[in-house]
């Protein structure tokens, strides 16, 4: 395999995990809006 | 080590981040219908020149289409109604104009208007959209915010070319 396979190959992760990161930050943001809708539904 | 073993090793490292990529991205789908818009977001959004009512952005209201109910201050589509927005009553295609019906894409980032945000007519609507959110307190707070925009006609589909109802 040669070394630009494998820079193709770790651009690709990197890319991924970068998705990950900021799908996983954008779900815990959502989470806390959710909850918070929650308690107003709820109180009302 | 094997290069036949190592880009099949590189090629799974990938394919599982691809799996968790996706089903992350479902999840922040499923995420986002549990959270209304509010009248001031949609309208910070309709008044962003990117987003274009009816090519990259719909907003459907579920109200009646014609109010029977003439002293109704909010109405029915005809009375009054977000610029740009399509009809469909209580989400059932027919009882929406032909025309309308024509027009909604079940893939557009869409928003539910409905009379005053009720959650179980969105619940309803939802199953039809991929990415959807409901207007939190629907038309009656819409028309508290901003009663100066606001349409009342019958549905005009938009024009070829024009960008739909962006304020």
């Amino acid at each position: 395999m040669s070394m630009m396979e494998r820079i193709i190959y770790w651009i690709a992760i990197i890319v991924l995990i970068a998705g990950i990161v900021g799908l996983k930050v954008q779900i815990s943001h959502l989470e806390q809006q959710a909850q918070t809708v929650q308690t107003q539904s709820s109180e009302e | 080590m094997n290069p036949k073993v190592e880009r099949i090793i590189y090629l799974g490292i990938i394919g599982v981040l691809a799996i968790l990529l996706v089903s992350f991205g479902k999840k922040e789908v499923e995420l986002q219908k549990e959270i209304p818009i509010t009248v001031d977001q949609l309208y910070a959004k309709l008044q962003n020149p990117s987003v274009k009512v009816g090519k990259n952005f719909q907003i459907i209201d579920v109200r009646e289409y014609e109010s029977e109910d003439e002293d109704d201050e909010i109405g029915g589509y005809v009375d009054q109604h977000i610029p740009g927005a399509i009809p469909l009553p209580d989400c059932d295609e027919s009882k929406a104009p032909p025309e309308a019906v024509e027009h909604i894409n079940p893939y557009l980032p869409t928003v539910i208007v409905s009379r005053d945000g009720n959650p179980e007519i969105f619940k309803k609507c939802a199953k039809k959209f991929t990415l959807v959110q409901n207007l939190k307190g629907g038309m009656e707070a819409w028309l508290e915010e901003h009663d100066e925009i606001v349409e009342e006609d019958e549905y005009e589909p938009p024009k070829a070319g024009g960008g739909g109802g962006c304020l």
